[in-house]
């Protein structure tokens, strides 16, 4: 016993000795919601952040932190040491950001999914229905039973936007689209993503899209096990995820996003504004699977270039009807 | 399981156990880091640093992180000093914290003077109503606490998250979380700048008030009576094992409940739908390495939250993944719940 307490004392005062002043220098912080092993939202926020580095010379750090109260003390703790730039990643952030910013003013808190400008805190706006829109449109075209489903992780505004951007897509190639739609609660179980779709294949649905990061990987899982089951990945190019059914992904280039930002701040040359970035930005995109395309019917290729071009143009808008 | 309580004349003997499991937790971190290959004394700095590297780093993650595992560890030490164990925390964390939302958005134009206590007080209502529950089930039909309790938290998860985005939904009805507290009901800061709020204070206040009222009290004497063997007591002297336990566990639940009062009217101002990481289960562990005594819960509360504030610096500034910090958690929890009660059994002869 002595012994142990000894050895504890000995570990504490190494530690105490230890110096903890960084040198001060251009530092970015990304605060994710979720595992950062989820190929998807919070995977390319971190591929970010390492390319925010590697580009800008920036000393990076992350966190996760899953609840309210864990997100809040992230973005704080991050001011307190002094980081010029926080990344809270996703709409959940705004708030606990919005709390904070007042007491730290020297520091930009940059919400992804975020939602307004109040002081140093400013949203990076996805319309990631642009791309789902086109996924749809591929899915009500290539549906043999007429059946569409969506697993979404929470029931968030963006997530319900990415949602019924597909659905749109998916009756302007099949108007009489039968849709299904699911939210899991949370953006980890994999298990239940995977009972949801299977759930929804029994029903008679073969065409399958998500917004649920981490949990999406059972959704895959399901797909792989079922002949004539198709996904479409979301935030990433999840082609390799299930060989042979993955269709396309609805694609969110984060990385190329938090290094505009990021570069604006460190050339001194950043304004708080909201910047939203759509089909036209390069950011959204929808990526087709090349191994899949020779299924696709004659003329849907056009298609979903021109209805592209439309979005692009303004002649189509893509709106949800729960827009904040 | 049973857990054994304290014998009154080991305080010494307790502490010790507390400090060695605590630091064999610690030497397990050291040792998992050094085999997965991470930077050890780079780590452990990250680790001293978050929680206690700073005045920021101690008010804002340590003691506001250590606030409700106090709460719930000293409700589950109500609990298992009259022999019931409560493993439904975390649902009565839930519906305190859901009943104290509603409360405190309703409240209107009162003051803090009254907002406050209609506010922590909706919260322990919730938490002991939840707690009847498994208080009938057992008095009625013999239905082990363990199990009911454990049960119900699965229906607390439901309810909160039918609330956030039904009865309790804000105002815009877009998130899935409830609107925010009126400043009035909101839990005054300790310390400007600082995440510091007066839940902290309340937490050390029911620690005393408990250890008095077991220590001091006939109440408390007969419930340590009930805990220690309920057939003895019962052909002993008048005591009423059946309802000393019911009382126990109704408090133990409201103290869960005002747990998650004081973490929506201290820290989130809102209820959400994962309020929770997991502190009516973090809980336990604390309760266990704080021997069941009050001011023990107090100081486990307060390592435990140091060790998830250090966990949060060690993502940071040591770039330890976050699995990793959660595995080191896990080994940690394991070793002291397993150190604590080892001790328990060389102390308590063969049990």
């Amino acid at each position: 016993m002595r012994g142990t307490l000894l050895a504890i004392a000995l570990l504490f005062s190494a530690c105490g000795s230890e110096t903890s002043a960084p040198p001060a220098a251009f530092r970015v912080a990304l605060v994710t919601p979720g595992s950062i092993a989820d190929a998807a939202w919070n995977a390319g926020a971190y591929s970010g952040l390492q390319q925010v580095r590697d580009s800008l010379g920036a000393t990076v750090s992350h966190i996760e932190a899953r609840t309210p109260a864990d997100q809040e003390e992230a973005l704080r703790s991050y001011a307190a040491e002094g980081y010029t730039i926080v990344f809270g990643h996703g709409y959940e952030f705004q708030q606990p950001a919005e709390r904070a910013a007042a007491e730290f003013p020297k520091t930009i808190f940059v919400i992804t999914s975020g939602q307004e400008v109040v002081g140093n805190v400013v949203p990076l706006i996805f319309r990631i229905h642009e791309a789902t829109y086109l996924a749809g449109m591929v899915a009500g075209a290539l549906t043999k039973t007429g059946k569409i489903g969506f697993v979404g992780g929470m029931e968030l505004p963006p997530i319900v936007l990415g949602y019924e951007g597909w659905l749109q897509g998916a009756r302007a190639t099949r108007p009489d689209i039968e849709s299904r739609v699911t939210y899991l609660g949370n953006f980890d179980d994999a298990a239940a993503g995977k009972e949801a779709a299977l759930a929804m294949i029994r029903l008679g649905v073969d065409q399958l899209h998500h917004n649920a990061d981490a949990a999406a990987i059972g959704l895959f899982g399901a797909a792989k096990e079922q002949a004539n089951v198709y996904v479409y990945g979301a935030n990433a190019d999840q082609s390799a995820l299930a060989p042979g059914h993955v269709v396309g992904s609805a694609v969110l280039e984060l990385p190329r996003a938090l290094l505009l930002i990021a570069r604006e701040v460190q050339e001194n040359r950043f304004t708080p504004r909201v910047e939203s970035f759509g089909l036209e930005s390069g950011v959204i995109a929808f990526v087709a699977n090349p191994e899949l395309q020779n299924r696709w019917p004659t003329g849907l290729a056009e298609r979903v270039q021109a209805a592209r071009d439309s979005i692009i143009t303004g002649t189509l808008i893509v709106a949800g009807t729960k827009t904040p | 399981m049973r857990l054994a309580p304290p014998s009154s004349n080991s305080r010494w003997r307790d502490v010790g156990v507390t400090a060695g499991a605590f630091g064999l937790g610690l030497l397990f971190l050291a040792l998992f880091l050094l085999v997965a290959g991470f930077d050890v004394p780079l780590a452990l700095g990250a680790l001293w640093r978050g929680a206690f590297g700073s005045w920021y780093a101690l008010t804002s993650a340590t003691l506001v992180r250590a606030t409700p595992l106090i709460l719930l560890g000293l409700a589950f030490t109500l609990g298992s000093r009259g022999g019931a164990l409560n493993i439904g925390m975390e649902g009565q964390f839930a519906l305190g914290a859901m009943a104290a939302a509603w409360m405190g958005t309703h409240t209107g134009a009162l003051p803090g003077v009254v907002a406050l206590p209609m506010v922590l007080g909706a919260g322990m209502a919730a938490g002991a109503l939840w707690m009847a529950v498994p208080v009938l089930l057992r008095l009625r039909f013999g239905v082990t606490e363990v199990i009911s309790t454990l049960l119900l938290n699965f229906v607390a998860e439901a309810a909160v998250s039918y609330a956030v985005t039904g009865p309790l939904q804000e105002p815009s009805g877009i998130y899935p979380q409830s609107a925010s507290l009126t400043m009035a009901a909101r839990l005054p800061k300790l310390l400007p700048m600082s995440r510091l709020h007066l839940g902290l204070l309340i937490a050390f206040a029911v620690a005393v008030v408990m250890a008095v009222v077991l220590k001091r009290s006939r109440w408390g004497f007969e419930l340590r009576a009930v805990g220690a063997g309920p057939r003895v007591a019962e052909v002993s002297g008048r005591i009423r094992a059946g309802r000393l336990l019911a009382v126990a566990l109704l408090i133990s639940g409201a103290l869960a409940g005002l747990g998650g009062a004081v973490e929506v009217s201290g820290v989130s101002y809102a209820l959400y739908l994962n309020l929770s990481p997991g502190f009516g289960f973090t809980a336990i562990a604390v309760a266990l390495l704080g021997r069941l005594r009050p001011g023990g819960v107090v100081v486990a509360g307060l390592l435990f939250g140091a060790l998830e504030a250090g966990a949060g610096g060690m993502q940071r500034d040591a770039a330890i993944p976050a699995v990793a910090v959660q595995v080191v958690q896990a080994v940690v929890i394991l070793t002291m719940v397993v150190a604590a009660n080892s001790g328990q059994r060389t102390a308590n002869g063969n049990d």
